[in-house]
């Protein structure tokens, strides 16, 4: 797998986190995201969710406690990650909920995160060791959708190449895929020079097949999460009888991801037929478009290491779930059946959200579990709701207590279990979706 | 401790092997009553009949004291077997060892190594986590490609790594074939040779790499006893090349690393082989006859030539397919890591075993066409 270049820079600084020091972070990202040569929208997206998570977060930072803040260009987009230490052992303010009454707009305009978040590409929060908390965004720069692209003429034939592309092949590549009109075009191909400039800092990798002087398809792929990876494609050009290019790019591409760090792959596109050859199925999961459509995703794995084997803690739904899934997949898991005590539990549970506007999609993922779960869970479904947000998963990881002792909470709130994808995150991952569009009371 | 300033790049982007795990586990995590391995190219009719006694007779005494720093005893008779000097043979911790030793002898960062993509991995790993570029030439028709390989020479390749029969497909270069490769290879670079399953073939065209070395000092040869000798568990594997060539390998191993019962078995392995090749051959041949009708007969793609293994195309991934046989109590081993997604290769053992495997095999064909 390609190495992260050295075009990556970065700037940090460390600055005591409290209001008076709100201009200077602002000043910072500002500067910074300049200085590495980012447009105005692209510096100003930054600058606001840093100056709303900054005056949100403050209040909980311990007592002189400081930010630290790191702006990394990567090319493509700018990755911010800024860092403090907590002073509160109430957990529920790091719930996007928190302090909000969904009924009030003024209420919602209070919410810092949520601006945030609508500003930037991506937002996630982390709880690390020592009540760390650490912020990551980015903010992907600003690209020209793909031009008009010729596509190779029906009926050219000739031998089928292999080649790995450079970035100028990857961005007329990119373009073609838009041009076939193929379905599940991932963003950043539909903007070639993100495609191009992915590739150049390390993020995206792929293989194209060529004939003659034309590239006739290709594959792609970059790390979903860090033992997993996503494929995007094979996107052909070309008729292909026997499946010949189909082949050579997917066994080519397993040969090559087999030999990096990669647990296994994911395929989330529309079904491909004939993918017993390649794929395990792991399942359908369809969201409600923004404009009332719905879009099927089928869920196809791929493992990459025999030594797969675990142990599940958990009960209920969730538990039954594991063990027809475990089956019918044949991993060698051993789910244990077990009861939370919720005695033993924190008061307060806390969920990190990601928003994705542009799919009115929201993942939910467990922070830590609490005794107010289920409460919690459908604070978070009315607020986002109210955001006008229609698809919620929650992910949950096989091998994190915080996370399974979520199973009965997700139940209750009318969350089921559609997916694993095994080895996928601290032990598999199970994505949840939620059943109908009413609101649990 | 900072460990991203202590680890050099090519250590921490490398990729570690996972073992698999021990028996028992295997069967609780898959819910098998008995696991049968054909994963590792192991004999399953054990070790040489000698061997056996050596190591029944093995006492407890001797468990105190450091072995032979040189394997001298064992060195002298494989001098004696192959007609050369004692001092041509290094002998190693299974030959994964030797692989070690002579990628540290010969290169250093900057330099590289040439092999196939699709071969036996340890010769690409050794390389890759010492620093060490490792080119890697697709094969052709299932075989080593021996133009390929010398197109891939340059000034700092110092190392050609070829394995013969090759592991997993069973494809092997004739004596000319090999001949040609050194000539054009020239001398200022080694030619290593695995020949891990030597012993399985009975082609007389094949190499005698040996004598081959009168004529290119710069060739060397692996072997093992853990195919046909059946010691895998013992590791004990060795190489041979000129007196030059050794003298300078054994810089860089590290004396004392082959154990007392490992040096006396082997020394007995090869006082009493001729019967157990031969058995062993036959067990070979009917196994992989068998293998070869039974997959025909689902329509399933093989590829095999020597070696105590077979390739089986999968018609699901062979990940999935392992799995599937795994809770059948039969492990293969999956090609993905070779670079053959959609294959799993199979060793061939005693008849009942292979039986049983075809049971199974016919019963997932079955489902999974269903
Ligand atoms: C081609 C080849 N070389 C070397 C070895 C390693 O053998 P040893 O047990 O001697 O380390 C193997 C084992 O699988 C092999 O297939």
């Amino acid at each position: 797998m390609k190495q992260q270049t050295t075009r990556q820079k970065s700037a940090t600084t460390r600055i005591p986190f409290d209001m008076p020091f709100l201009p200077l972070a602002m000043e910072f990202i500002d500067k910074g995201a300049r200085g590495f040569g980012y447009n105005d929208r692209e510096t100003g997206g930054l600058v606001l969710a840093m100056e709303e998570l900054f005056s949100f977060y403050v209040r909980q930072a311990a007592l002189g406690s400081a930010l630290e803040i790191e702006l990394e260009d990567q090319g493509y987009r700018l990755a911010l990650t800024i860092c403090f230490r907590t002073a509160n052992p109430d957990m529920r303010a790091f719930n996007l909920t928190w302090n909000v009454n969904p009924d009030s707009e003024e209420s919602l305009d209070m919410l810092g995160p949520m601006i945030a978040a609508r500003s930037v590409s991506s937002l996630r929060l982390d709880f690390g060791s020592d009540e760390q908390v650490a912020l990551h965004m980015t903010r992907d720069r600003d690209y020209p959708p793909a031009g008009a692209v010729a596509l190779p003429p029906s009926g050219a034939s000739g031998t089928l190449r292999l080649s790995e592309p450079s970035a100028d092949d990857l961005r007329h590549f990119a373009a073609m895929a838009v041009a076939s009109g193929a379905p599940f075009i991932p963003p950043f191909l539909l903007r070639p020079g993100m495609a191009a400039d992915m590739l150049d800092a390390g993020h995206l990798n792929a293989i194209l097949v060529t004939s003659g002087d034309w590239i006739v398809g290709g594959l792609l792929w970059r790390p979903l999460t860090d033992t997993c990876l996503e494929l995007y494609g094979p996107y052909l050009f070309s008729d292909d009888p026997d499946d010949r290019m189909l082949t050579l790019l997917l066994d080519e591409a397993t040969g090559r991801i087999s030999h990096s760090n990669c647990r296994g792959f994911l395929r989330r596109q529309g079904p491909l037929a004939g993918h017993e050859r390649f794929f395990d199925f792991l399942g359908d999961l369809e969201l409600s478009g923004i404009s009332g459509a719905t879009a099927n995703n089928t869920y196809y794995y791929r493992q990459l290491k025999e030594e797969s084997g675990g142990v599940v803690y958990c009960g209920g739904a969730l538990s039954t779930f594991l063990g027809n899934q475990y089956d019918r997949l044949c991993l060698p898991r051993q789910v244990r059946e077990t009861v939370v005590d919720h005695s033993r539990l924190r008061d307060a549970s806390v969920l990190a959200v990601e928003l994705e506007y542009a799919r009115s999609l929201a993942i939910i993922r467990p922070l830590c579990a609490g005794k107010d779960m289920a409460a919690n869970l459908t604070a978070h479904l009315n607020l986002l709701r109210g955001e006008g947000i229609d698809n919620f998963l929650v992910e949950i990881n096989t091998g994190c207590f915080e996370d399974t002792a979520f199973a009965a909470a997700l139940e209750e709130t009318g969350f089921v279990p559609r997916l694993l994808i095994p080895d996928a995150g601290r032990g598999d991952l199970v994505i949840y979706d939620h059943s109908d569009g009413t609101l649990p009371s | 401790m900072n460990l991203d300033i202590l680890i050099p790049d090519y250590v921490r982007s490398f990729q570690v092997y996972t073992p698999s795990r021990p028996d028992h586990l295997l069967m609780q995590e898959y819910g098998t009553p008995l696991l049968h391995r054909l994963n590792n190219n192991e004999n399953p009719l054990g070790p040489p009949p000698a061997a056996a006694s050596v190591i029944a007779a093995f006492s407890p005494a001797r468990a105190a004291i450091y072995p032979s720093g040189d394997s001298y005893d064992l060195c002298a008779a494989l001098g004696e077997r192959f007609g050369i000097s004692p001092d041509r043979f290094l002998v190693g911790n299974g030959s994964c060892e030797v692989i070690s030793s002579v990628i540290k002898a010969f290169c250093q960062p900057g330099d590289n190594i040439i092999t196939a993509d699709k071969t036996f991995a340890v010769y690409e790993w050794v390389a890759g986590f010492s620093g060490i570029e490792a080119r890697l030439v697709p094969l052709l028709d299932y075989a080593f490609d021996p133009q390929g390989m010398l197109d891939r020479i340059d000034r700092k390749t110092k190392i050609l790594f070829v394995c013969n029969p090759n592991n997993p497909t069973g494809s092997c270069w004739t004596n000319q074939v090999l001949i040609d490769f050194l000539e054009k290879a020239g001398e200022e670079r080694i030619v290593v040779v695995d020949e891990a399953y030597r012993e399985y073939v009975e082609d007389p065209g094949f190499p005698d790499t040996i004598a081959l070395m009168d004529r290119f000092p710069n060739l060397v040869v692996f072997r093992t006893f853990s195919k046909m000798y059946a010691l895998a568990g013992l590791r004990c594997g060795y190489l041979a090349g000129t007196a030059e060539v050794v003298d300078m390998v054994r810089r860089t191993s590290v004396a004392y690393s082959v154990n007392v019962q490992a040096q006396q078995a082997a020394l007995a392995a090869l006082s009493d082989d001729a019967g157990h090749i031969a058995a062993t051959r036959a067990l070979v041949k009917e196994g992989k006859m068998f293998l070869r009708g039974v997959c025909n007969n689902l329509g399933l793609e093989t590829v095999g030539g020597e070696g105590n293994f077979l390739m089986i195309k999968t018609p699901i991934n062979d990940m999935l397919m392992y799995r599937r046989l795994m809770k059948r109590g039969m492990m293969v081993r999956t090609m993905t890591g070779f670079r053959f997604p959609g294959w799993i290769r199979v060793s061939l053992r005693e008849m009942a075993v292979m039986e049983s495997f075809a049971g199974a095999l016919e019963d997932e064909i079955r489902s999974i066409r269903k």
